[in-house]
């Protein structure tokens, strides 16, 4: 367990931390408890692809880009936060990226280190640390890309979660989460049917007032960094919203539908209509250095 | 606490473990170099998008250099042939392994004839009436796909050839989720990402993976040869139509693979097939003939003249069987200038007009090529699912290895190359994703797209062989009225010819084939108009049972009529 002095200066939230713990030998068994994380993980990835692979067409010429390779996050740093037993970090790995996955719970580490040794080809530009996110910010190493998959759903403060992640990034790094809505259909979906009824995943996984809708995440970066701070002359991450909608360089939300006859998720399309009520998707970009002087 | 647990290795094969010291490491271990495996291995290499990131390797028991090398000259032919569908050639040639292919031994199939062998109903298939530019399929010799396959490997690199090597034993630590270790009785030993069974019906990986199997063997075997005939006579067209009818012993195909040589696939009795090869080659020719145009009274009688002279210890001769088949043809006058023809007619069958009918009759045999005669066992069988699980996980199994057919329909192949183009394309989808290509989540849509899709077919190819294997009356009539009754509803046919793969996969989406859900609702609007149609030609079926069939059909029209109306009705209002 980790020591109580840590616990107070950050976002864990012990009680998860336990319930994950026992949850951890679990991790990689793939029609087992984490089946839906397993078959989310392609479609995370398809995302943040689909989205670093738009960008680089918005900021190189288009003979530069080579969308269609394997290892499209090669030289890229990215954190993975959260990485339970690493099922998006080794995914990143191996398109790759020089991953580092954090966790909070020991025995989730060992779990991730453990699977990803048997894999002969992730032993050279992927590691573990056992380490909440906020220790990081006392080292100077900031990341291109920051990953925290279905976590902001289980930490205590968010809003420092999120600034924290935030603060992990270089500039114009990309910050990807994904949670859940706070919405009737969440509710029924991911607590009601999924932990009682259909009991698919363990009974307290989920705490629905921890939820985090994706507008909220939007408000949150529109006043980020807070400009009430002395000093600050930067730009918000988020600068407008249309109809609610952020523009496509800044920021996207994007649902994530579970299509049970197939068993499968599917990324909603940009803008689709109640597809971000449950799971969804969340990329918000750090303005470049220049854009923040100014 | 659980590290301790989890690392304790226990070898499945404690015997075996110790024979070799060290492993290479591959992302795709291919067991099996048949045309199923070796076409994995082309289209996984072919992919340009997955460069150098997948590291293939394929075993393969026998030598294959053999079957690079292979060369026949022409107007030889060796007796596997294969029919691949439309849809399996564009994979080919998306692949690029087409190219490789000696066309010269190709022929493509631009008319299906199938008639029943008791009552001769028939149902005429082509190529013209799809709206299919370039056949509805092409015949090739087994070797020759091979042979391509093999030239095609060639230029991949990404793709490790280990031949005259025999898979030994496959182990794998108890630990989950560790690869599994092939080792081969040259003292090598490949580990293996994801491990691929294209390993025939006795598959090892199969049995490595526990992957249980259900099916039963038919009382059947295929007798193979190579027919040699003369060219088709003027107003007959190229030999491009394929022939089968279906005995009460089992169905006989005629499949073209030039001008004056075709593929013979029959399917009858293990004791007759026994009996048939025991015979001078000629006996096999006139009894081809003969199971082509007598009527099935008379097979029989052959038949059963045969096994009794095989039974005696002294097969019948040549001159035996043709007397035996004049004397039949005599007695169900046919005479010598008619189709029907086989014995008398021989010396005539190119010169002049052809007889009426002929079109109807595949060329009449005239000598069986020397060393082409062969049989072997059908079977079906089907495994409960393509992906291994627990000890047996990073396994997956194509083509024979998950499912073996009759090859009534000539599917088998074809299936298995359905397999290999979505295992390729979902081990893509899978990569590009960073995903784990072994693991079961990147292997689920494999099998989700092709175990229904392939248990479809093969079902229907068993109910048709059940079906036609009987000689009971009623039985009988009612599937001849079956086979009218299609002749009748072209989209139906359409259905059934979308089914057997003539039109290419690729203009489906891969996980759901709409076309033949559209083709379906198609069918079934016109199958309301077509009802009465059917009622008609059953009613020119006499026999007490059948008229059952009829009223029950006519009761099917008149509801379909006065739905009909009710719809008019409520149109008008």
């Amino acid at each position: 367990m980790l020591p109580t002095r840590l616990l107070r200066s950050s976002t864990i939230n012990a009680n998860e931390i336990a319930h994950f713990s026992r949850l951890s030998a679990e991790w990689w068994n793939e029609r087992g408890e984490f089946s839906f994380l397993h078959k989310m993980n392609p479609v995370r990835m398809q995302f943040i692809r689909e989205k670093l692979i738009e960008t680089a067409y918005d900021e190189q010429p288009e003979e530069k880009v080579n969308a269609s390779k394997v290892r499209i996050l090669e030289g890229l740093d990215i954190l993975d936060v959260g990485c339970g037993g690493g099922l998006l970090s080794e995914s990143l790995a191996r398109l790759g990226a020089r991953t580092t996955g954090i966790d909070a719970s020991e025995s989730n580490l060992a779990i991730a280190q453990h699977h990803a040794s048997l894999d002969s080809r992730l032993s050279t530009n992927l590691t573990y640390k056992h380490a909440p996110a906020e220790s990081l910010l006392s080292q100077s190493k900031r990341y291109d890309v920051v990953c925290s998959m279905e976590v902001l759903e289980h930490v205590d403060h968010p809003a420092m979660f999120l600034k924290t992640c935030a603060e992990l990034l270089k500039p114009s790094g990309h910050l990807f989460l994904s949670t859940i809505s706070r919405t009737p259909l969440s509710y029924f979906l991911t607590i009601f049917m999924a932990e009682k009824v259909l009991r698919q995943v363990a009974d307290g996984t989920h705490t629905f007032s921890k939820y985090i809708n994706p507008s909220e995440l939007l408000e949150f970066f529109q006043t980020y960094p807070p400009s009430t701070a002395p000093g600050n002359t930067l730009l918000p991450w988020i600068t407008r919203l249309y109809d609610g909608e952020p523009t496509r360089k800044e920021a996207e939300v994007r649902g994530l539908i579970y299509n049970p006859l197939s068993a499968s998720w599917i990324l909603a399309p940009r803008g689709a209509w109640g597809a971000a009520e449950c799971n969804y998707i969340f990329w918000v970009r750090k303005p470049a250095l220049d854009a923040m002087s100014s | 606490m659980f590290t301790s647990r989890l690392l304790s290795k226990r070898s499945i094969n404690s015997a075996r473990r110790f024979i070799s010291t060290s492993h290479e490491d591959f992302d795709v271990v291919i067991v099996g170099g048949g045309p199923a495996g070796l076409a994995l291995a082309s289209a996984l290499g072919a992919k340009q998008q997955l460069e150098s990131s997948v590291k293939i390797a394929l075993v393969e028991a026998g030598d294959l250099s053999q079957v690079q090398n292979w060369s026949f000259s022409s107007g030889t032919f060796s007796n596997r042939v294969v029919s691949l569908t439309n849809a399996s050639q564009a994979f080919l040639k998306d692949t690029g392994a087409w190219d490789h292919v000696e066309q010269e031994r190709t022929t493509p199939i631009d008319e299906m004839q199938v008639w029943d062998g008791i009552s001769d109903a028939r149902i005429t298939f082509s190529a013209s009436e799809l709206g299919v530019q370039q056949g509805m399929a092409r015949l090739t010799e087994t070797l020759n796909l091979q042979r391509g396959l093999l030239r095609h490997l060639q230029s991949i690199p990404a793709v490790q050839i280990v031949d005259k090597s025999k898979v030994q034993s496959i182990t794998v630590d108890e630990t989950p989720g560790s690869w599994p270790l092939v080792h081969l009785d040259t003292g090598r030993a490949l580990k293996a990402r994801l491990l691929v069974g294209a390993d025939g019906l006795n598959s090892p990986v199969r049995s490595f993976a526990k992957i249980p199997t259900y099916g039963w063997s038919y009382d059947t075997q295929a007798i193979v040869c190579t027919m040699e005939h003369p060219p088709k006579g003027p107003f007959l067209g190229p030999n491009t139509t394929a022939y089968q009818r279906f005995l009460p012993t089992g169905p006989i195909a005629f499949l073209p693979i030039s001008p004056t040589a075709s593929s013979l696939v029959w399917s009858t009795r293990p004791t007759l097939a026994t009996a048939l090869k025991a015979c001078e080659p000629s006996v096999l020719g006139c009894m081809i003939n003969a199971a082509f145009r007598l009527p099935d009274v008379s097979i029989r009688y052959l038949h059963d003249r045969i096994l009794e002279a095989h039974k005696a210890g002294k097969p019948i001769t040549d001159e035996e069987i043709k007397a035996e088949i004049h004397w039949r043809e005599q007695s169900h006058s046919i005479d010598w200038t008619s189709a029907y023809s086989s014995v008398s007619a021989n010396t005539t069958s190119s010169l002049g007009v052809p007889p009426s009918d002929a079109e109807m009759m595949p060329p009449i045999v005239t000598s069986i090529q020397p060393g082409t005669i062969a049989s072997f066992p059908l079977r079906y069988n089907h495994t409960e699912t393509y992906i291994g699980e627990g000890q047996g996980s990073r396994t997956v199994l194509v083509g024979d290895a998950a499912h073996t057919i009759h090859p009534l329909a000539g599917q088998g192949l074809n299936l298995g190359l359905g397999d290999v183009e979505c295992l390729s394309s979902c081990i893509q989808d899978a990569v590009l994703r960073g995903g784990d290509i072994g693991s079961y989540t990147a292997l689920l849509p494999y099998t989700q797209e092709r175990y229904l899709e392939n248990h479809k077919i093969m079902s229907a190819c068993d109910k048709l062989h059940k079906l036609y294997s009987t000689s009971f009356g009623p039985l009988v009539q009612l599937r001849s009225v079956g086979l009218e009754v299609l002749n009748e509803l072209d989209s139906i046919k359409a259905a059934i010819m979308m089914s057997a793969g003539s039109v290419s996969r690729e203009d489906r989406p891969l996980s759901y084939s709409s076309d033949a859900r559209a083709a379906f609702f198609d069918m079934a609007a016109k199958g309301v108009e077509n009802i009465g149609s059917a009622a008609h030609v059953a009613g020119i079926v006499r026999g007490g049972l059948a008229n059952l069939a009829v009223t029950a059909l006519q009761n099917l029209a008149t509801a379909a009529a006065s739905s009909q109306q009710e719809q008019q009705r409520k149109d008008t209002r």
